[in-house]
């Protein structure tokens, strides 16, 4: 009974957690919506510095989060698609390659203190930048024939990129070094 | 934070500063840069207040009254360096003005040697490569620039670095967190009272609109909230005349967006050969500032 309780309490923690993720992402990336590449498709998305932050403190709830956000971002902004479900996994994808990473690839635990550490961020980000444009990108292409399918495959590649390392760096390591955020990426963690 | 983390930090917080532009082309000419400044500081002051209340609280019980006090000099030294950069910049085309900015990184040491501090031999080469960045930059602008001008924002870019310099001696005797807050708190009321004496019909005079409302949410989160406070915390680690020196890379990444964004979001420009030099000086300068020199033994004895 008691373990029954814990759990429950546990649950609890957890949908308390995800939801507040999915808040934060729509509160950043809602007023983004002005700054359109391909008007309906793409924008310039800085919400995703939330990428690496999800995956890497947040595990798999966060990277839940991250994608039920990205739905619920095209919901208000009048973009559903076909291609929002590629987009949702693409968007569960992305924060997951970073979980993946730092739990089950590096030999070493997550930090950015050096420039080893910084590599390795490098490398994560690449991969899932490319990981979600290979997601998304066939799926607009079948869906959609006018759309520019290489501007769309790059916007997609390079918001997936750009942000995580230019601003998603420096956020986490403000998490970490300074407000003390424990990375949910171990190299132990269950899956 | 150890250093390399500060220095990726001050970049980052460069990096947000250079994209004002683009968030700018978004909001429309006729509402008052105070305007802006009231809403969007007033915004990341209650995003910060609301986030990190408890904190806030606990500093305050700690420094009260002293911290304020700071704060207000802070709050007052940034009104004036933006009211001077807002009319020095009249005097000169887009991208001419924004090098002037760069003066900065060469009043910053004087002002410290002024006040008997250090200044490492390193950061004093970084300087000089900034400074003959700005130069060629400048160019021929130089020469034929209004002296009111230029005056103007030599001013504003003392007045700059006297903030800089007691910005990086509070970040690291109070809390971050609670200095970005009320730095924010301080703008607003300074601002405001500014925006009223201007255009006393205050907000009533702005053109609501989705975007412009989307502007200012990106704006306080970004340019003030997010990169206000990850500056202090980067101060923290960092000296004053480094992190200048990184601040002076805005001005490439203001270059580089306008080249590579597309015209929906930012006038496009191709920079001038001299602009390009110039640039390239300053990130020498700044690559000088910000790679340890120190062997490998030496950095990973140092407690970070």
């Amino acid at each position: 009974m008691e373990s029954k309780n814990k759990r429950f309490q546990q649950g609890f923690h957890t949908a308390g957690i995800f939801l507040a993720l999915v808040v934060v992402y729509l509160v950043l990336a809602v007023p983004f919506r002005v700054m359109t590449v391909i008007p309906g498709f793409t924008e310039i998305r800085p919400v995703q510095l939330l990428k690496p932050v999800y995956g890497v403190f947040f595990g798999i709830p966060g990277c839940f989060a991250f994608a039920v956000g990205n739905l619920i971002g095209d919901l208000l902004g009048d973009s559903l698609r076909w291609s929002s479900i590629a987009g949702f996994a693409a968007n569960f994808a992305g924060p997951f390659v970073f979980w993946l990473f730092w739990s089950r690839v590096s030999k070493t635990p997550f930090a950015l203190r050096t420039g080893g550490d910084l590599l390795k961020q490098l490398a994560a980000t690449v991969a899932s930048g490319a990981v979600e444009a290979l997601l998304i990108t066939p799926v607009v292409m079948l869906v959609y024939a006018d759309v520019d399918a290489g501007l769309f495959a790059a916007t997609v590649f390079l918001n997936g990129t750009v942000f995580p390392l230019l601003l998603g760096i420096p956020l986490m390591i403000l998490m970490r070094e300074e407000f003390g955020f424990r990375p949910c990426a171990n190299r132990h963690a269950p899956l | 934070m150890n250093k390399l983390q500060a220095n990726l930090c001050l970049i980052c917080v460069t990096l947000c500063w250079s994209t004002e532009v683009i968030i700018f082309s978004c909001i429309p000419d006729g509402i008052l840069p105070f305007a802006t400044t009231v809403i969007t500081s007033g915004i990341a002051s209650v995003i910060l207040l609301a986030c990190f209340f408890k904190r806030i609280r606990q500093e305050m019980a700690r420094s009260g009254k002293k911290l304020l006090l700071r704060c207000l000099l802070l709050g007052v030294v940034k009104a004036a360096y933006d009211i001077l950069f807002l009319y020095g910049l009249n005097y000169f085309d887009v991208s001419t003005g924004a090098f002037t900015f760069c003066i900065t990184v060469v009043v910053l040491p004087v002002i410290l040697l002024t006040m008997k501090r250090d200044v490492s031999k390193k950061t004093w080469a970084s300087v000089a490569l900034v400074l003959i960045g700005i130069i060629c930059a400048l160019g021929g602008t130089l020469v034929n620039a209004q002296f009111l001008g230029l005056l103007i924002m030599f001013i504003g870019c003392t007045v700059r670095a006297f903030f800089i310099v007691k910005l990086n001696e509070y970040a690291k005797e109070h809390d971050p967190m609670t200095l970005s807050t009320w730095i924010s708190i301080i703008s607003t009321v300074l601002a405001f009272a500014i925006w009223v004496v201007l255009q006393p019909s205050t907000f009533a005079a702005i053109p609501w609109s989705g975007t412009v409302i989307a502007s200012f949410f990106i704006y306080a989160y970004f340019i003030v909230a997010f990169a206000q406070t990850l500056n202090i915390f980067a101060q923290k680690r960092a000296t004053a005349a480094g992190a200048t020196i990184i601040y002076s890379l805005e001005i490439v990444f203001s270059l580089i967006w306008s080249y590579v964004l597309p015209e929906s979001l930012i006038d496009r420009m191709t920079p001038s050969p001299y602009h390009v030099i110039g640039a390239l000086f300053i990130v020498a300068g700044s690559l000088i500032e910000i790679v340890e020199f120190k062997s490998r033994r030496v950095r990973i004895g140092i407690k970070e």
